[in-house]
């Protein structure tokens, strides 16, 4: 596959903006075989500690799991935004998500990543597809995430159903926390992703939310960070981001531990059958 | 009954001291002490262990952090049911806290604990002027909408406001500076000598770095690897080159290449009995002996603010049998240089010996090559409350490489005129 090397991360906010000036043009049914890679990405210290900070980490020089995620948006986001790619970014969904950390991440360690996206398929709510990023330490592989991504459409009921997200843990709430309303504003300004469905309900209005919600990646961050130190180790979590989460609101957090396995879940406190999200971790 | 034993410190483990609004100026005590206690965790096998108890404290400490330390042992990799407790008795507190959890291994309360301390200068609470806070305070608790009104009508614009804490006595107004000039011209310590110190102080901390003492006691933290303050170059050219800070006129000595910066920090110490070490496979590197506070009355101006540990350290060797000349190595914080000049001096003087401590003949003079031999606050830096656990852990491996006997001598001055001193064996 051509691997094609930018010389620095790219700036989101116009490539969000040319986003949505060509959201309407796009179409095709093939991911281009392509790989975008950026080396020497630095991690800035007062940008990670506000990141910790929002997500409930400590202030330390590990890398948390879903970080390097953040540190690669503007990447994915270039990829994703190329005249050729067959998917309209504004309005994408985030469905799944899983992250392997091979070994702790120090945040003084400068990271090359790439990005490739990949199988464009049928779903019953329009069209999916994989997005993977990796990255590495000199040529060590020592993050590995896959992403799945919802491109809302005319569906297809026959198709293939991806794993099943597992069952969400009963029992009692282990954790409440309520989520204010400029939630999403606020992670924006720490991740830089400013998809205007997180920032204000008109603004998810026009892209057909009820109100504006909760970016996932906060939500699978507030959780990992809610379950300890393992995450920060050698782990893989597996996130599904079953139900928006609309902001303000209050959610619960439930637990299900196992032997080397973890199971939670996000949970509505208003309306506990509605779960917003089920993740793993494994170590 | 209990019957006493003794004490073990098995090591310990700080980060490295960063200057107020430097690398550290994003993180909380909490995070910092966190860092530390995973720090200490990792370097001795405790992941998933249960301690006998975790005290620490910070001096500058937000209200919502009333649970700091317990809060910080459950983000650390100790077994989450490992208790935890804050205390705070000013720039004592790493060594109270240590004296303290010595105690209960010595009684048997304990097999294994964790002492330790730290300071933001950076990540100060904020709090609105006091006379704001009360009508605040008057509003939340009115209960008709009447009173409410009747509350809210007494807000002022010009109450607006917010106020950093300061390092200032409550009860004189004056910075602890303030009173250390007081002192340090009243035992005529000159400028040349506190600066003399200084120097000794950025020489023996290099150096300690340079021959990896420290390799098993600091962990690296926010990208910083030794103490920021750390000037391994400084001359006595250099500091003598520096405008006075505290006191004014010719007498004023101080300045602040001889006084402490404001710094951000924390450190633990690890402590245990003999065979809960021997279980863990770890090597006892000194034992704690004991240990005395004292304080003065610094409020008439009869005795200096930070003069506490000349009185609480003859105490101590009375009760041991000790005299002062009985230590291999000595540690006197250095709040100012002053501070440590003036207590030497003060043991030195018969006249202060006689009618202050009652004694008949002065404590003497110490071996100055045996006083602070890896560097101390001048150069380290001081975030209040993580100085005691840096100097114990210190001093104890530092005794643990002179062998077995040998003494060391710690003190503290604190805040609200208070000293805190004790005394190691390296095992």
């Amino acid at each position: 596959m051509a691997v094609e090397t930018l010389a620095t991360l790219p700036a989101t906010a116009p490539l969000l903006a040319r986003a949505a000036v060509t959201a309407r043009g796009r179409r095709g049914s093939e991911v281009p075989q392509r790989t975008l890679r950026v080396e020497d990405v630095r991690v800035d210290r007062g940008r990670l500690a506000a990141y910790q900070r929002l997500t409930g980490y400590d202030v330390s020089d590990t890398v948390p799991q879903p970080y390097p995620w953040v540190l690669a948006f503007p990447l994915q986001t270039a990829l994703m935004t190329r005249p050729d790619f067959p998917l309209a970014l504004p309005g994408l969904v985030h469905l799944e998500n899983r992250v392997t950390t091979h070994r702790p991440l120090d945040a003084s360690e400068p990271l090359t990543f790439d990005v490739t996206a990949g199988d464009l398929r049928p779903h019953r709510r329009g069209r999916t597809l994989d997005v993977r990023l990796e990255a590495r330490v000199d040529d060590e592989l020592v993050w590995t995430c896959d992403s799945v991504y919802l491109s809302r459409g005319r569906g297809d009921e026959d198709a293939p159903r991806g794993d099943a997200p597992p069952q969400a843990p009963d029992g009692p709430a282990v954790a409440v926390w309520r989520l204010p309303d400029g939630l999403g504003r606020e992670y924006a300004g720490v991740s830089g992703d400013v998809n205007p469905i997180h920032l204000h309900p008109l603004a998810a209005r026009a892209m057909g939310f009820r109100r504006h919600i909760a970016h996932g990646m906060w939500t699978y961050a507030r959780t990992l960070a809610a379950l300890g130190r393992t995450s920060l180790g050698p782990s893989t979590s597996r996130v599904w981001f079953t139900k928006p989460v609309f902001l303000p609101s209050t959610v619960e957090l439930v637990v299900g531990r196992a032997p080397g396995a973890t199971t939670a879940a996000l949970r509505s406190r208003r309306d506990p059958p509605t779960t917003h999200l089920v993740l793993t971790l494994e170590a | 009954m209990p019957t006493t034993r003794r004490a073990a410190v098995l090591g310990g483990n700080r980060i490295p001291f960063a200057r107020q609004f430097g690398p550290y100026a994003e993180a909380s005590n909490q995070d910092m002490l966190t860092a530390t206690l995973e720090g200490l965790v990792a370097r001795h096998g405790l992941a998933g262990e249960r301690v006998g108890e975790v005290v620490a404290g910070a001096v500058i400490k937000h209200s919502r952090d009333f649970n700091l330390t317990r809060e910080a042992v459950l983000g650390s990799s100790l077994a989450p049911d490992t208790p935890a407790y804050d205390i705070q008795q000013a720039c004592g507190t790493g060594l109270e806290a240590t004296i303290l959890v010595a105690n209960k291994i010595a009684l048997g309360q304990a097999e294994s604990a964790i002492a330790g301390g730290v300071d933001s200068a950076s990540d100060a609470p904020i709090v609105v002027p006091e006379r704001l806070r009360r009508k605040l305070l008057r509003l939340s608790r009115a209960k008709t909408p009447a009173d409410r009104a009747r509350a809210a009508i007494t807000l002022r614009p010009t109450d607006l406001g917010i106020q950093v804490p300061a390092a200032t006595e409550p009860r004189t107004g004056m910075s602890m500076g303030q009173h250390m000039a007081i002192t340090a011209a009243r035992w005529g310590v000159t400028r040349e000598a506190q600066d003399e110190l200084a120097l000794a102080s950025h020489q023996h901390l290099a150096a300690a770095y340079e021959r990896g003492f420290f390799d098993d006691l600091v962990t690296p933290y926010l990208g910083l690897t030794r103490d920021q303050n750390l000037r391994p170059d400084t001359t006595l050219e250099k500091l003598g080159s520096l405008r006075t800070a505290f006191g004014s006129g010719p007498d004023a000595t101080m300045t602040a290449g001889n006084s402490t910066p404001l710094s951000d920090g924390a450190s633990a110490v690890l402590l245990g009995s003999q065979e809960w070490a021997a279980a863990h496979g770890l090597t006892p590197l000194a034992w704690f002996v004991d240990g005395e506070t004292a304080a003065v009355d610094h409020l008439g101006g009869e005795e200096g603010l930070l003069m506490a540990p000349a009185y609480a350290v003859p105490r101590m060797l009375a009760r041991q049998g000790l005299t002062l000349q009985d230590f291999d190595l000595y540690e006197i914080h250095e709040a100012f240089a002053a501070t440590v000049l003036s207590t030497l001096a003060a043991w030195e003087s018969p006249e202060f010996c006689r009618e202050r401590l009652g004694l008949e003949a002065p404590l003497g003079s110490i071996d100055r090559s045996r006083l602070n031999v890896n560097g101390s606050s001048l150069a380290a830096g001081h975030p209040f409350a993580a100085t005691g656990g840096r100097i114990v852990a210190s001093l104890a491996k530092q005794l643990h490489e002179k062998g077995s006997g040998a003494r060391g001598l710690i003190s503290i001055c604190a805040a609200g005129g208070q000293g805190v001193v004790a005394i190691l064996e390296a095992a």
